[in-house]
């Protein structure tokens, strides 16, 4: 919201008080000020145009000023027609700078001499009005610009959600005042001036149908008003909150709303048939021409203000064309309501329209506020306008706004805050911001917020609006610490377990990267992955409408990005959860199974990608070796994502935890990318909750004996089978047995392999002698041979 | 060759010449060699001789044999403190030549920022909690006080999967689930992780982000205790000169609320245009737990009271490491995440 500090002024004594300093307290207060402008006005003088005529030579149309100074004639060109002869107008002379920066020179423009420049309310950013010269309504050649406009200073500042009343000057200044514990100069409720007859309510018939959308409907009514320019002081003050002004009604109820933050509305009376005015949700097929010319299709959830026969105004948003307040009006109804925030939230939100008024209603405003708004916008049309304002207005008031006490131990403030505020400094606090305090008998507190102030309704809520009155920077910083006799040991975080994982990824090469969960859906249709993906209804874009069922994809991009900016060799991986949706169950949440996964480039040879594959398995097993999980078995398997030849499922204590394997041809080229691509991607969680304490062993105190086996097999003999009849033959001497090697090639006959494998013997009891080793490695031999018709070389 | 006073002459002059380990080995070899060296010759035919001589040759062949031992180690002391001594003209290499490139894998900046502020809090006694983050409406919303219809709702925009299903838009929804867990106070967690808000990517803000949140339920708790402890985890995060300040806010889920702020690193609190000339930079939100929430958690507002904070990591990375947009940390570009 625009705050006018100079308008703050009528409110509250701001004497001595720079701008600078207002914006600081309401700033402490919980007003945020966000940007602080000072428009100095001082170097700008006031001229009278004396003649004006168009530019004779210009291409473009501009006009010809002879503007009297105070005692000198100059000539000033201005692209805008309005500063018309007699017209009273700001001047910057050449040397100066208006408010918005621009720096003032003489020019010569198509061979007429340009002696400074007409300024527009924008170039002196007291508005955003730069359709034509700013033209006053008084003023004398030659005086500065200040002796009828002060500077100004403009506050933009963010007002919380539960504080609809500091969307008008009024509450800002209530906030003001008890920061700077000087008085609030107006009461909140105005008086009521009409008196005229027949009364009010008696020529306007208003009805409510909606009560829960629309609590309160005051319908005021003045006859006999003259419509014209409002006064310049106002106009400015708009121009300032930024709203362009219209006519002195229109710029009243404006005027009202940045007051009091009461939005209100005038309709011409004469041109609302019945008079009535019924609150009632839109019909099938009604439209209205909003005041901002548009036609608008309403629907049944929308609520309207309709006279006799049609909408006249869509409550709380926008009124309508057809019975505005017109130079011809005589005779007006003023609406001063109270609508549902939700009902005219959803309602902006479907037309796409937010205004001064909706962005009021939809916070909540308090039905006491409408009445309040109502006579201080009466008795202005009245000051100004003339007109007569009539007795007992139209009131339908169904949903009465309900007092509010609040019991308060004031002990509570010390204890909430960390520190002391005296009590007296309490209470003067509360009653500044309009809080009635009663002291009870037993030392508590019976407090009455003020009408306005809806947001408060316990105990914690007094004790803010103390602290933040007094000072939260006054609060001594503490730590909390009593003597606990309960507690819950601290255990290793999940991620801090992980980060073990990382380390190994780290000395691979590989960089972690955080991705974005929501992905194409699109796209993990095309890579069919998509069969638990879970679709957002709202999504923002096509390309992040489905949480992702895998982390793959997002690696391959990630490679695919950084391919794009010139680099070859890619090492990437990801720590993050998959979303896995429980297929038939209805709003349930989807599991969020904890992974990591990791990809890898290589050129495009079938050899670099089974290199490439053994050693990202090495790094598998690096990692859950050092979650201390048990190894894991690799069985051959098929999956999406991963080639058909080259893809193993990887498996521990029986569980599948994931894949590993090379990604399939279609999904590296459906990146772009040349080479091939290695890749795993596991469950975490099962790993972790499978590791244990690693227990020492007693270290050996026989040495060793390491014998090599090389085993020629058929192609299709893996190197797992034959690992484990090694270690059914190689019984308890044999310690440890690892293949190190494969071997295709002139020394084994076609069709077939060689595959070397390095066995490790040891006893615990004694020395082993070479017989006893030949003997368990014949044993090895014969079972191999036996069950995979195995030859041996050397 | 026979005189044993000879062959020390001998030897002893030989030695002296050498200039290299070998031809002391050499030499070595020929006087004290086993089978063939001189002075082992001598030795061998001692058994020959009469016994008046044996005695006398012995001791004169046993000591020349001592003698040059003796001379043998000292040389060779000589010839390695030499070689020692000459190492820096012998063994000299290119010292400014560059190693291979360590092919060095980096962990995300994020994960780092966010171990730094897990470990500074749990040194405060706080403990990690997680939870999904597909949530129902009842955790994300109506369990933290912002029911259908409330105006603080458009602060929080977000994803939906059904009307009771969506994207959390912050990571409160898993205090509630630890108070409702834990039942019994004191409870000091801290809840990491991704949340989602449908507000278009630009350059300080992303629809889905990452954040830190604090809960402490405990007796007597105090917004001094909530200073203390932001200040706590800004000092040791930033540094013991930086300073912490609490604004009045509006969150439906704290009563008092606060925005928090941290001094600025530049000027110090002087302002500047790192940060905008207002000396503070906004860090996140905080306040005293409602009334209301501690009893949707399933706690007694009666007995017990608390605090809260919430702040996203990559606003504390990107006050650490000087990142100015937001969007650089997920897109995997490994010119950036290589920069930590």
């Amino acid at each position: 919201m625009r705050i006018s500090y100079e308008w703050l002024s009528d409110f509250v004594d701001l004497d001595g008080v720079t701008p600078k300093e207002a914006a600081e307290i309401l700033t402490r207060q919980g007003i945020e000020v966000e940007s602080l402008t000072i428009v100095d006005l001082s170097q700008i003088v006031i001229g009278k145009v004396l003649e004006q005529k168009p530019h004779p030579k210009s291409r473009n149309p501009l006009w010809i000023h002879q503007v009297d100074l105070g005692g000198r004639v100059e000539q000033i060109i201005a692209g805008a027609p309005n500063a018309v002869a007699g017209s009273i107008v700001p001047v910057a002379l050449p040397g100066t700078a208006v408010p918005n920066g621009k720096v003032v020179k003489d020019m010569n423009i198509a061979g007429e001499r340009a002696h400074g420049m007409l300024a527009s309310a924008a170039e002196l950013m007291l508005g955003d009005d730069h359709s034509g010269i700013l033209v006053l309504d008084r003023g004398i050649p030659g005086d500065p610009l200040t002796t009828v406009i002060p500077s100004q200073a403009i506050m933009e500042a963010e007002v919380t959600s539960n504080r609809p009343d500091c969307m008008g000057h009024l509450g800002v200044a209530r906030e003001l005042g008890a920061g700077l514990q000087r008085p609030l100069k107006r009461d909140f409720m105005p008086a009521f001036t009409g008196g005229a007859d027949p009364p009010g309510r008696e020529m306007v018939k208003v009805t409510i149908d909606d009560p829960d959308l629309c609590s309160r409907y005051i319908g005021g009514v003045i006859t006999g008003v003259k419509v014209g320019p409002s006064p310049d002081w106002m106009q400015r003050r708009l121009r300032a909150a930024g709203v362009r002004p219209i006519n002195n009604i229109v710029d009243i109820t404006n005027y009202v709303l940045l007051e009091y933050a009461q939005p209100l509305h005038a309709f011409d009376l004469a041109l609302l048939s019945g008079p009535a005015i019924e609150v009632r949700r839109a019909r099938a097929n009604e439209k209205l021409l909003s005041l901002d010319g548009v036609v608008r299709d309403l629907t049944a959830d929308m609520l309207v203000i309709a006279d006799a026969k049609r909408p006249v105004a869509l409550a709380g948003v926008i009124g309508g064309e057809d019975t505005a307040v017109s130079d011809e009006t005589k005779d007006i109804l003023l609406e001063s309501a109270n609508f549902n925030g939700p009902s005219v939230r959803q309602t902006s939100r479907a037309l796409g329209l937010r205004t001064e008024a909706s962005a009021r209603f939809e916070r909540a405003l308090p039905p006491e506020l409408a009445l309040a708004g109502a006579r201080r916008a009466a008795s202005l049309i009245a000051e100004l306008a003339g007109g007569k304002v009539h007795r007992d207005w139209a009131d339908v008031y169904p949903r009465p706004q309900e007092p509010v006490r609040v019991n308060l131990r004031p002990a509570l403030i010390d204890e909430v805050l960390g520190m002391h505020v005296p009590l007296e400094d309490s209470e003067a606090i509360l009653k500044r911001l309009n809080f009635q305090v009663n002291v009870m008998a037993d030392g508590e507190w019976d407090v009455l917020p003020p009408v306005f102030r809806l947001d408060v309704t316990i105990p914690e809520d007094l004790v803010e609006e103390v602290g933040r009155v007094y000072g939260y920077d006054k609060v001594p910083p503490t730590l909390p610490g009593r003597r606990h006799d309960s507690w819950t040991p601290l255990e290793p975080s999940i991620d801090r377990r992980l980060d073990q994982v990382r380390e190994v990824l780290a000395g691979e090469g590989f960089t972690e990267t955080w991705n974005p969960a929501l992905v194409s859906g699109k796209e993990l249709e095309r890579l069919r992955i998509a069969a638990h993906a879970m679709r957002v209804e709202n999504a923002l874009s096509d390309d992040m409408d489905t949480l992702r069922t895998s982390l793959l994809p997002s690696l391959v991009h990630a490679v695919a990005v950084n391919r794009d900016r010139g680099r070859d060799e890619v090492r990437v991986y990801e720590i993050a959860s998959a979303y896995l949706a429980r297929v038939g169950e209805k709003n349930a949440q989807p599991d969020e199974p904890l992974r990591v996964a990791a990809v890898g480039t290589t050129d495009g040879s079938p050899d670099a990608g089974e290199k490439a594959l053994r050693r990202l398995k090495s790094v598998l097993d690096g990692c859950v070796a050092a979650l201390n999980g048990p190894a894991s078995a690799y069985q051959r398997a098929a999956a999406e994502l991963f080639h058909p030849g080259r893809c193993a499922a990887v498996v521990l204590d029986g569980r599948q935890l994931g894949y590993l394997g090379e990604l399939h041809p279609t999904v590296t080229s459906g990146a772009g990318l040349e080479g091939r691509l290695v890749a795993f991607e596991i469950d975490l969680l099962p790993v972790l909750a499978a590791s244990s304490v690693p227990r020492a062993q007693p270290l050996p105190r026989f040495p060793a004996v390491d014998r090599d086996l090389a085993v020629v097999v058929d192609e299709s003999v893996t190197a797992g089978a034959l690992l484990q009849g090694i270690k059914e033959s190689g019984g308890d001497l044999l310690v440890h047995a690892r293949a190190f090697d494969e071997y295709r090639g002139a020394q084994v006959p076609e069709g077939q392999k060689s595959i070397a494998f390095t066995l490790t013997f040891r006893s615990p009891e004694r020395t082993l002698t070479d017989a006893e080793v030949d003997r368990v490695m014949a044993e090895i031999r014969l079972g191999l041979e036996k069950r995979h018709g195995a030859r041996f070389r050397e | 060759m026979s005189d044993p006073l000879g062959l020390t002459t001998q030897a002893l002059a030989a030695i002296g010449q050498a200039r290299t380990d070998e031809e002391l080995e050499k030499v070595e070899v020929e006087y004290l060699g086993r089978k063939s060296g001189h002075v082992s010759r001598l030795l061998s035919n001692i058994g020959s001789l009469p016994p008046a001589e044996k005695a006398a040759l012995g001791k004169a062949a046993n000591d020349a044999k001592r003698a040059i031992e003796a001379a043998l180690a000292a040389r060779r002391a000589e010839l390695e403190a030499a070689r020692l001594a000459d190492l820096a003209e012998t063994e000299a290499i290119d010292m400014t030549f560059p190693g291979p490139p360590l092919k060095r894998g980096h962990i995300h900046v994020l994960t780092q920022v966010r171990r730094e502020i897990e470990t500074v809090l749990e040194s405060l006694g706080y403990k990690v909690e997680l939870g999904p983050e597909v949530e129902t409406e009842w955790y994300n919303f109506e369990a933290l006080n912002i029911p259908a219809g409330h105006p603080a709702r458009e602060a929080w925009d977000s994803f939906y999967f059904s009307p009771e299903l969506l994207l959390r838009a912050h990571t409160s929804p898993v205090q509630i689930r630890a108070m409702q867990r834990i039942k019994e106070p004191p409870i000091y967690i801290i809840n990491p992780g991704r949340a989602y808000r449908r507000d278009p990517p630009e350059a300080t803000r992303l629809p889905y982000f990452s954040q830190v949140e604090g809960l402490a339920v405990d007796k007597g708790l105090t917004v001094g205790d909530l200073k203390g402890t932001l200040l706590y985890m800004i000092q040791s995060l930033y540094g013991r000169d930086r300073k912490v300040r609490v604004r009045p806010s509006y969150f439906p889920f704290t009563e008092p609320s606060f925005e928090f702020d941290v001094s600025c690193g530049i000027c110090g609190g002087m302002g500047c245009k790192s940060c905008r000339h207002k000396g503070w930079l906004e860090v996140g939100g905080c306040g005293m737990v409602h009334p209301q929430v501690l009893r949707n958690g399933g706690i007694d507002p009666t007995r017990w009271n608390g605090y809260a904070w919430g702040f996203g990591i990559e606003r504390m990375a990107m006050l650490k490491h000087d990142v100015d947009d937001i969007r650089l940390f997920y897109e995997s570009d490994l010119r950036f995440l290589e920069q930590f």
